[in-house]
């Protein structure tokens, strides 16, 4: 359908005295009342599908002599006064809350690295057993209790007071290392949130985000551990968690923020060679 | 040969698809739609008709026929390169001869239909393999004599001398739906007479 | 008749006699021309669905009432159901489609300007065969002229024997014969948006109104052709008696719901994402700011696409599926809850910190933000089988997807009614007229959808005729009808300030929003040719970086 028609006057300088356009035709509507009348004829008469069996053959061979051999067009033309494009606001005020000085930056501009997360459940952990064993000694139960509580869900044969209090070497090892893969996670997960909250890191990772999460532990802790669900206290269980939370919050929003690539190519941070598509912020070089 | 271009400024060379190709390859998804519909519909109803007759009992696998429409894909792909190299003969000579497997196959369709009907007593209400067999098969076979037709106009032009070389790339969208029609059959084939027999 | 298409003056166009004008028309393959059809249909048809809606608030507005008759009731809601989908939105989303797709991308014609014109009659008639079955369904005495058998038409209830006469034929032949222009508008969109972009303007540099066209017409493709299949099987079962659905001869009628619904849901991302494609080319004309995050919209568009083909099934939890299938299709309809949410977060990052204007199209959109947000999360409640096993077949379902399709999909076609009225007469709309007609729709809109939730909560099954008193459902359904005058009152308004505007609304000019996308930048209405010369774009904003040259957008895209 002679494609080059259609491109010939891209990019033209002067405007065109007449444009070619397709024709009106009637063939279009003729054929689709054929087939209508074709699919009609179901509920009607045969004689109706006939009717519009011949509009349709009908409309479809018109329209092929329409289209070919060569397109029916006609030339119009062209109206005076071409619209010039123009603004009201020319002044551009820049939306700076975020980033000073760069527009059109991509978020977030800087995160804190992988190391940052850990870094920060590791100590948040720390603060945590601490804050877990001062529990046992201060309600009476020994050290030992909240550990052997935590690790509760692979021993189930222990389940009394006398047996939780004391010291087992097998429940020491899970609980530990229960304790610091949990840690690194919702360590991790802390560097990956925190710079979403930029103005206080420490409220979020030290006391929403523990909420939250003791809300989530409340809600399937009967599933995970049932001894641990039955004996917990769940006022100390929330200061631990605030006591993790601070401890991590403070020491990932320590750490050195690292830069985003996000505002450089697709290509670039791909790793493929694409001369050029660096030249950005001149633009000239770019094409698309 | 896939795609047009216009220089418009000096530096930008712009290149967008060709109509007629996206166009076809979109009623191509919109046909694949519909065909998966009914094969999924053969294939969830294999084996739940209440009485006979049965696949097994009265479907012969119509080989002759299924080479005859294969092997017009490969003859209507040597039309339209003989097209391209400017050889309207030899455009002619292939298009007539997948024309006449195209044909072939309709021949052999009708024919298994007749014994079906005439012999095995198998119509389209008789039970649920008769209504899903007619349905997907004449669905293709409706599909291969629309294709027929096209063609057919396609061999008049040519006979009457009006298509030539720079024709070569509306030719070849109209192969693009016979190459289609073909896969389809593979598909019906497979489920037809391999799976659901 | 050559000179019919072009775009005269008006005093000559009524200076003629009416018989040229509408030769005219209907003879036109000008892609404007048919998109005002499409348009014009489409309001014609939101009137007739809307006095059926009408109808059955009436009867549905106290306890034991019988304005209607029971067969009636059934024929408005299938009526009302399939108008509203098929000749209202459908018609709706295409009909800007083809108005604005050529106009935004620099092209003067769709690819297939025959076909365009085609698909549209095609369309038209399938309607009109459709509204013929009231006067033309003659069957058994008493069995009724117009379909009755809901919008989805389960089986066996279309078989046979229980639909005798033609009612339910004539349903599957309007939509068989409309949906076969639905598969060309969408060929034809999906050619245009990837072959006939002007010089420049790259994959990513089209407007979001294209790129999301651009996945729209993928899923009509992908989804009508489905439904066009179901028919044809229907039809099979009907006429020529197969077994599809007759379950009485080892058939199955919950295929008929998968390959319903197969067509079904998509549907709704095909009406939904022109609307999201309204709201991302409104939000940041009338916010001042460019489109926050340009790529993840349009990679969230595609996320959107392929997640709504594959959770079809949870329309059918109730039908009792395997518990393994049942799992898939509740994790599918969370998962496409993210790409929403993205979307929905990025239109209010472009609000964020911009200087926003409250005009018309744009109370409209902010509107759909809120709404189409608690659209979302009660499609996150009945996503849940479990729960929607309680709720499913209630009034809660038809509250949560009118939510959807008013408060989210028809609240954005105003605002691209008011967005694009200008450029589509040359005439500006009246501000005062559209602020009432928002307001008046907006309660109207909250007073019928919000309380219909609580009949639903309160075990009130959809499509029932009429209910005892004394279940606590009296007072809801009462508020409901009332709402429904407001939402009447605010079209009728509309419909009047769109003719009042045409007629006497003051001169608009090509550009009377300061926007930035390319069909602002001819006239208004722009000639049959669109672009005297096509243009060159280098940014995804071609008109800012002409009106801007210090500050052009290609520096930072």
């Amino acid at each position: 359908m002679a494609l080059e028609t259609f491109e010939a006057p891209a990019g033209a300088a002067q405007t065109p005295r007449t444009i070619d356009l397709p024709a009106p035709t009637a063939w279009p509507i003729i054929l689709a009342f054929g087939l209508t009348l074709v699919f009609a004829g179901l509920v009607t008469s045969v004689s109706l599908s006939i009717l519009g069996a011949i509009c349709a053959v009908a409309g479809g061979v018109g329209w092929f002599f329409d289209v070919l051999p060569h397109e029916k067009r006609e030339s119009v033309p062209v109206a005076d006064g071409v619209p010039t494009v123009a603004t009201s606001r020319p002044q551009v005020a820049r939306v700076e809350w975020i980033t000073h000085e760069l527009h059109r930056a991509r978020l977030p501009l800087e995160i804190y690295p992988i190391s940052a997360g850990v870094k920060g459940g590791l100590a948040g952990s720390v603060a945590m057993a601490v804050l877990a064993v001062l529990y046992g000694i201060v309600s009476g139960k020994g050290m030992w209790y909240p550990i052997n509580l935590l690790a509760a869900g692979l021993f189930p044969e222990r389940w009394t007071i006398a047996q939780i209090s004391v010291f087992h070497w097998n429940a020491l090892i899970v609980a530990t290392i229960i304790h610091l893969v949990g840690s690194s996670l919702v360590g991790l997960l802390y560097g990956a949130t925190l710079p979403m909250f930029p103005r206080r890191p420490i409220l979020l990772g030290g006391v929403i985000a523990p909420i939250l999460w003791t809300g989530l532990i409340h809600s399937i802790l009967e599933a995970l551990d049932p001894v641990l669900n039955q004996r917990i206290d769940w006022l100390w269980f929330v200061i631990s968690q605030i006591g993790f939370g601070i401890v991590a919050g403070i020491v990932v929003s320590k750490q050195e923020r690292v830069r985003t690539w996000q505002y450089l190519p697709f290509a670039v941070r791909a790793g493929i060679e694409a001369p050029g598509a660096m030249d950005e912020r001149n633009g000239e070089n770019r094409q698309p | 040969m896939n795609a047009t271009s216009v220089t418009v400024a000096e530096t930008i060379q712009w290149d967008r698809p060709v109509r007629g190709r996206v166009a076809m390859f979109g009623l191509i998804a919109a046909e694949a739609a519909i065909f998966s519909i009914f094969v999924v519909a053969y294939l969830f109803y294999t084996g739940k008709s209440l009485t006979g007759p049965m696949p097994k009992d009265v479907l012969s696998v119509p080989i002759f026929y299924t080479i005859c429409l294969l092997s017009s894909s490969l003859t209507i792909h040597l039309a339209v390169s003989a097209l391209r190299r400017k050889g309207v003969r030899g455009f002619a000579v292939w298009w007539f001869a997948t024309i006449a497997l195209g044909t072939a196959f309709v021949y052999g369709t009708a024919t298994e239909w007749h014994r079906l009907i005439y012999h095995d007593g198998l119509t389209i209400s008789t039970n649920l393999f008769g209504t899903t067999y007619y349905s997907l098969v004449g669905l293709h076979g409706f599909h291969v004599v629309v294709g027929l037709i096209a063609l057919s106009i396609v061999m008049a032009l040519t006979l009457l001398g009006n298509v030539r070389a720079e024709h070569a790339e509306r030719v070849d969208v109209l192969s693009l739906y016979w190459h289609f029609v073909d896969a389809v059959w593979v598909v019906v084939f497979t489920v037809v007479y391999v799976i659901g027999r | 008749m050559s000179s019919d298409s072009i775009a005269l003056p008006r005093a000559e166009t009524a200076s003629r006699p009416l018989v040229d004008a509408l030769h005219g028309w209907v003879t036109t393959v000008d892609h404007k021309r048919l998109g005002i059809l499409y348009i014009l249909y489409a309001l014609i048809f939101l009137v007739i669905g809307g006095i059926e809606a009408g109808i059955m608030r009436i009867q549905l507005m106290h306890a034991h009432n019988d304005f209607v008759s029971p067969q009636v009731f059934n024929r408005m809601f299938t009526m009302h159901g399939t108008t509203m989908i098929f000749f209202v939105a459908m018609p709706l989303v295409f009909g800007f489609a083809n108005y604005l797709i050529p106009l935004m991308i620099g092209a003067r014609d769709m690819a297939f300007p025959r076909l365009n014109a085609f698909s549209f009659w095609l369309m038209a008639f399938g309607g009109f065969l459709l509204y013929f079955s009231l006067v033309g369904a003659n069957g058994l005495y008493g069995a009724g002229n117009a379909p009755d058998v809901g919008w989805f038409a389960y089986a066996p209830l279309t078989s046979r024997t229980f639909s005798v006469g033609h009612s339910t034929d004539f349903w599957t032949l309007g939509l068989l014969v409309s949906g076969f222009g639905s598969i060309g508008t969408a060929i034809n969109i999906l050619t245009t948006i990837l072959c006939m972009r002007c010089a420049g303007m790259s994959l990513g540099k089209m407007p979001l109104l294209a790129w999301l066209n651009l996945v729209m017409s993928g899923m009509v493709i992908l989804a009508i052709s489905p439904l066009t299949a179901a028919q044809v099987m229907l039809l099979v079962d009907r006429y020529l008696g197969g077994h599809f659905f007759d379950t009485q001869a080892g058939g199955s009628a919950v295929v008929w719901m998968h390959f319903f619904w197969i067509f079904g849901h998509p549907e709704v991302y095909v009406l939904a994402i022109p609307a999201f494609a309204f709201a991302s080319e409104i939000i940041p004309v009338f916010s001042r700011k460019a489109i926050f995050g340009y790529p993840v919209m349009v990679a969230a568009t595609i996320c959107i696409g392929f997640i709504g083909m594959s959770v079809w099934a949870h329309h059918m939890f109730t039908v009792g599926m395997s518990s393994s299938a049942n799992t898939f299709f509740v994790l599918s309809t969370m998962a496409i809850a993210v790409p929403t949410g993205i979307k929905i977060f990025n239109w209010l990052a472009t609000m964020w910190g911009g200087k926003i204007e409250f005009k018309t199209p744009m109370l409209f959109c902010v509107a759909f933000l809120f709404q189409f947000l608690v659209a979302g999360l009660t499609g996150i409640m009945l996503g849940a089988a479990p729960f929607d096993w309680q709720l499913s077949n209630s009034y809660f379902v038809v509250a949560h997807f009118h939510y959807v399709i008013v408060g989210g999909i028809l609240f954005t076609i105003f605002g691209a009614f008011y967005y694009w009225f200008p450029k589509m007469s040359g005439k500006m709309c009246n501000e005062t007229l559209g602020k009432l007609h928002f307001w008046l729709f907006f309660i109207g809109f909250h007073l019928t959808f919000d309380f219909m939730h609580i009949p639903g909560m309160l075990g009130m099954p959809r499509r029932i005729y009429t209910y005892e008193p004394g279940r606590g459902w009296d007072v809801w359904n009462l508020i409901v009808t009332i709402g429904v005058f407001f939402q009447a009152l605010g079209t009728v308004i509309f419909v009047t300030n769109l003719l009042w505007s045409y007629f006497k609304g003051k001169a608009a000019g090509s550009d009377p929003w300061d926007a930035w996308t390319l069909e602002w930048s001819t006239l208004s209405p722009p000639p049959v040719y669109n672009f005297a010369s096509i243009p060159v774009v280098k940014s995804r904003r071609p008109l800012w970086d002409l009106k801007h040259p210090n500050d052009p957008d290609w520096k930072y895209e």
